[in-house]
């Protein structure tokens, strides 16, 4: 929303990196991770906006995707703290992150191709006695629970516009449906905090527009998003806040019109990275682990190089 | 040579090579007559080289207690003869030795009075005859003896041959240095020798992503064939060596050109490939056993200490032997670190599609790495053939060293292989000085591999991997 | 010629080594067909379960029940030392970890020092003393043609198969429930199932207890009418297992059964043709060169299998993509 005079003021003061907000619900302090002496990811203080749609952008490598693992549970950091509701999560395995009210969709989306859409669906629910190993063998038990879930999958999926491919598998979905499925799915547990990775990454133009209205739905459903995201446009539109990532650090925070305007984020996707491989920027190559990696590549190019030449010249 | 040949079309090398693998398979068929003696020209292990248990299908247990009182009675020599073979042990601290036989039969076991402490004389017959049949184990070889003075002095006796090391555990009055020094030499060759099999498995795993379950077929292949070359075929030792590192290589070209290049074109994951490599083990393995039958077979080898260095006594071999090793090891790192083709494995078994995007032909390599890894593992296997007898099963039994070593390393690392082999050799060896039962040492190096893992997954040389 | 060996062949269905090798191939398939999680180790579970019930039984003369208690409870424990270090570790060091385990169990009965409990090298016999002792088949022979059995054996092949079918029957039901929804969900994707709220280390180690204690039985149901010997438990008997489970379909719960019983018979049925070649010199191999034949038959056909059709007879080919 790019309307100015009837914005809802999210922070604290002067938008910042790390300004305090008026309703956060997830506040994160002094976060560290390093690989092999490069910080991934080093942010001071950031407190994510209740009830508000907020979009993670930055350059490639600027360890956005390292930072959601990170809360999330899939990575343990080197240092840091982070609570949900006040609720410490640092240290709790992801599983039980999930479980908590905060989940998270992947850059590569991880549909589950040989279940079928329900299946998926129902996966998603918590709170499932059959899915304990004695309840499990008498299926009289988990009966009622399953028809409960599984309603609530249907009305989900419609929502979706996935529900006449409920028993399909989800293999033979299209990539922007299998995107669709995993954020129904994630919806099955009724979280508090969405966190998507990328969720544009792969979709087909014309099914964007919807998709940036299920997230904004999301929002009216009172749930919190916290989207990572390259396309301008797209954060432009449902993005009520801005945070940017680069070299690990938070570089600035703001509203999308005002953020999109700063020097200091122009100069995080432009001017800082002159002499890396315009492959690695683009995210077309996989990035090399290290430096060693690049060097080896670039002594074997050189040695072919010669001995081409020399052949040549036979 | 090699840039002529690559002028001339594919399948040129394709003839020659099968024509290579041919005349090795008919090397083998014709030159092994199915029912066949041992050769007896090498001399005859003594308990110090002992093969692994797995390789013993039968054998005989002498004890030898005092019949009054049963105590046991330490350091009795005691012949065995029987089926072109002849064994002297020595009854260790419980009395006991197992004499491990290579076939079943009728043998004589004979107590060498001279052995036995003042004033005790054996009761019954001796010598004896003892029928062991296939498969039977620890066939009682009991003597008993005449009532005199109970209070026997074990005499401390330093086993002769290589390296000193003794089967039965007797440790009474050796030195510590005396039961530690020949075990290190031993367990360092024994180290080296699973190095020369763990780089090739680590490399075809950097470059391929495949765990090779059928290398220690490769590793047999190495020591039958330096078995018929210098053993049946009575050639000289470092002919069957030289054959076994060449038709190795032979061996691993023709594996991936027939076998693993075609599955990689497919597509096959790599969970499956595993499981083809454990098939391959399995038929190769027994193809091995249709071939050259169940029974030890023994590479002549001169048995006497060449080179004593206190209580480390040393043959000629293994003085040679990890020579060789050594050799080979320092080539395979000068030609990983500085050769072009080196650079380019390392390369591709780090990050292979990094490595074809800057030109580098990937299924050239991995080729080469196979060609490598089958000669490095024949290799080891023919110097296998002087440390211990070899069967059909030699190379099965040490694979899952050769997998601890790598693992313990860190997969897919050449040097880590290396590391690792040496500790996995040491831990085999030494561990029998402190008190581990010999059928236990392989346990303790698995046991060590384990806990290493649990809390180091990566290895030892490893690098950790990142999530997501 | 002894034509005999067609029906003895066929006879099969009924031997202990099908019952067993059945449900230990059922574990197997939970494990990795179900679970996807790469057990090698699969022999391990057998021998400790074998083991904790026939020393339980014949060194020191428990009842039936308590053994057979002992022997689970053995399968457990094994599952535990072996899941808690190792289910996070990646699926290839999985698979060496366990084959390492398997061997060190292997080993480890062997040692001279324990062969008091253990029989050494010459494993325990007798364990089937109580089973046998209630049985309510009256004396007798029972069958035709070359396929009689004793009360005793007719006995043990009644409860085998039973125990075989209930086994079956669990397994399905678990794998239809939402336990089997997660079990499933963890083979394709571990990720994408823990960021769903499900504990998949904990769920794992149920996959691997389960597996296990179902080779621990089937064990029981093989020593009882033969005996224990350990050197049956190496490695070549859980690649054995991983040829019957391809076979029958690793996705399937009847796929593990239907590949012991066309194991076993075409092994008997090759064993059989090859002994006629031998002995009425039609081929130019030796008797003794008949043995390493149907392990090579063996190999062949596990590495044709998994090129060729990884689903097996009964599994569906989109689910034997097996996950890397």
């Amino acid at each position: 929303m790019s309307d100015t005079t009837e914005r809802v003021q999210l922070q604290i003061g002067e938008p910042e990196p790390g300004v305090r907000k008026v309703d956060p619900i997830l506040i994160a302090d002094k976060v560290r991770r390093t690989f092999g002496g490069v910080n991934a990811v080093d942010v001071a203080h950031v407190e994510i906006p209740r009830h508000a749609i907020t979009a993670l952008i930055g350059p490639n490598g600027a360890g956005k995707t390292t930072f959601f693992n990170l809360l999330t549970g899939f990575d343990k950091p080197d240092a840091g703290t982070w609570s949900l509701d006040g609720k410490s999560l640092a240290g709790v395995p992801a599983y039980k992150v999930a479980r908590r009210g905060m989940v998270r969709t992947f850059q590569l989306t991880k549909a589950l191709n040989l279940l079928t859409v329900l299946e998926n669906m129902r996966l998603g629910a918590g709170h499932q006695g059959g899915e304990h190993f004695l309840e499990a063998l008498i299926p009289a038990l988990w009966k009622k629970r399953e028809e409960y879930i599984t309603a609530q999958a249907m009305e989900l999926l419609a929502r979706f516009k996935l529900d006449t491919k409920a028993d399909d598998y989800a293999a033979s979905l299209s990539g922007g449906q299998r995107k669709l499925l995993e954020m129904a799915r994630a919806l099955m547990s009724e979280p508090e905090l969405v966190m998507l990775d990328e969720p544009m990454a792969g979709v087909n133009p014309a099914l964007t527009q919807s998709l940036l209205g299920h997230i904004l739905n999301l929002k009216k459903e009172g749930m919190t998003v916290l989207f990572v995201e390259h396309d301008m446009h797209m954060v432009q539109t449902i993005a009520d806040w801005v945070i940017v990532m680069a070299e690990g650090k938070i570089v600035a925070e703001g509203y999308p019109d005002v953020v999109m305007r700063d020097q200091a984020v122009i100069d995080a996707y432009l001017g800082a990275h002159h002499d890396t491989d315009l492959g690695s920027l683009t995210g077309q190559l996989d990035v090399a682990k290290d430096i060693g990696d690049t060097h080896l590549a670039a002594e074997i190019a050189e040695e072919i190089a010669e001995e081409e030449a020399t052949d040549g010249k036979r | 040579m090699v840039k002529a040949l690559r002028a001339r079309p594919a399948l040129l090398r394709v003839v020659l090579a099968l024509l290579a693998f041919a005349l090795a398979a008919a090397v083998f068929v014709f030159a092994t007559p199915s029912a066949h003696a041992a050769p007896n020209s090498g001399g005859v292990p003594t308990v110090d080289t002992t093969p692994a248990p797995a390789d013993s299908p039968q054998s005989i247990g002498i004890w030898v207690r005092v019949a009054a009182d049963k105590s046991n009675v330490p350091n009795i020599s005691v012949k065995v003869t029987g089926k072109g073979v002849t064994q002297t042990v020595v009854t260790g601290a419980d009395g006991k030795i197992s004499v491990p036989l290579a076939k079943p039969g009728t043998f004589t076991i004979e107590l060498d009075t001279a052995s036995l402490p003042e004033g005790l004389k054996v009761l019954g017959d001796n010598p004896r005859e003892v029928t062991v049949s296939t498969g039977n184990q620890g066939v009682p070889g009991y003597f008993l003896l005449g009532t005199g003075d109970s209070s026997v002095v074990p005499s401390a006796t330093a086993s002769p041959g290589a390296g000193g090391s003794s089967d039965s555990g007797s440790k009474s009055s050796e030195s510590l240095a005396d039961r530690v020094l020949p075990r290190i030499a031993t367990g360092l060759i024994f180290g080296l020798l699973i190095a020369l099999a763990s780089i090739g498995v680590s490399l075809i795993y950097g470059t391929t992503g495949l765990n090779n379950f059928a290398h220690g077929e490769l590793v047999t292949f190495g020591a039958l064939t330096g078995y018929v070359v210098s053993g049946v075929l009575d050639m000289p030792g470092w002919l069957g060596i030289a054959s076994a590192l060449v038709l190795g290589g032979v061996f691993g070209y023709v594996q991936d050109l027939g076998l693993w290049q075609p599955l990689r074109k497919k597509g096959i994951g790599l969970i499956p490939l595993m499981i083809v490599s454990i098939g391959l083990s399995l038929a190769l393995r027994y193809i091995f056993q249709f071939i050259f039958g169940p029974d030890l077979l023994i590479t002549p080898n001169n048995q006497t200490a060449v080179l004593n260095i206190g209580p480390i006594h040393l043959r000629g071999t293994d003085i040679s032997s990890p020579i060789i090793c050594i050799v080979v090891l320092l080539l395979v790192a000068f030609a990983l670190l500085r050769t072009r083709i080196g650079k380019a494995t390392r390369a591709v078994a780090d990050n292979r599609s990094l490595a074809a995007a800057t030109g580098i032909n990937v299924e050239r390599v991995i080729r080469i790495v196979w060609v490598a890894g089958g000669a490095l593992a024949g290799l080891s296997g023919a110097l296998i053939g002087y440390y211990q007898p070899v069967s059909w099963q030699t190379g099965a039994s040490i694979l899952l060293l050769i997998f601890a070593s790598v693992t313990l390393g860190g997969l897919g690392t050449a040097f880590g292989a290396l590391v690792g082999s040496l500790v996995i050799g040491l831990i085999v060896d030494l561990s029998q000085a402190f008190g581990v039962p010999s059928n236990m040492k392989f346990v303790a190096a698995l046991l060590v591999m384990i806990i290493i893992l649990i809390f180091r997954p990566q290895g030892i040389l490893g690098r950790k991997d990142r999530i997501g | 010629m002894d034509w005999n060996f067609i029906p003895l062949a066929f006879g099969q269905i009924v031997s202990p080594l099908t019952i067993g090798y059945a449900l230990a191939a059922l574990g197997l398939a939970v494990h990795f067909g179900f679970t996807g999680l790469l057990n090698f180790g699969q022999a391990g579970f057998m021998a400790v379960g074998g083991y904790f019930f026939a020393i339980t039984t014949v060194k020191f003369d428990w009842p039936l029940w308590s053994s057979l208690i002992a022997c689970v409870v053995g399968a457990v424990l094994f599952a535990l030392l072996l899941g808690i270090p190792t289910l996070r570790l990646r699926a290839d060091y999985l698979s060496i970890v366990t084959i390492a385990a398997a061997e060190i169990v292997r080993y480890t009965v062997k040692t001279p020092a324990i062969s008091k409990f253990t029989g050494g090298s010459d494993g325990i016999n007798g364990a089937g003393r109580d089973f046998y002792a209630m049985n309510p088949i009256p004396e007798g022979q029972y069958g035709f043609g070359v396929l009689t059995y004793n009360n005793n054996q007719l006995w043990s092949i009644i409860v085998g198969w039973a125990v075989v079918l209930i086994a079956a029957l669990l397994v399905w039901q678990l794998m239809r429930s939402p336990w089997g929804r997660v079990i499933k969900g963890i083979r394709e994707d571990e990720d994408a199932v823990r960021s769903l709220g499900k504990n998949v280390t904990w769920y794992k180690m149920q996959s691997l207890i389960l597996g296990g204690v179902l080779a621990a039985l089937g064990t029981v149901l093989i020593i009882i009418p033969t005996s224990l010997q350990p050197d049956n438990y190496g490695t070549q008997t859980t690649f054995f297992l991983y040829t019957i489970v391809l076979l029958g379909g690793a996705t399937t719960v009847f796929g593990p059964i239907l590949g012991s019983i066309i194991f076993w018979i075409v092994l008997n049925l090759a064993d059989g043709v090859l002994s006629i070649l031998v002995l009425n010199h039609l081929v130019p191999i030796t008797s003794i060169q008949q043995g390493p034949i149907r392990f090579i038959i063996v190999g062949i056909a596990l590495m044709i299998l998994v090129i060729f059709r990884p689903q097996g007879i009964l599994g569906k080919k989109r689910e034997a993509q097996f996950s890397e």
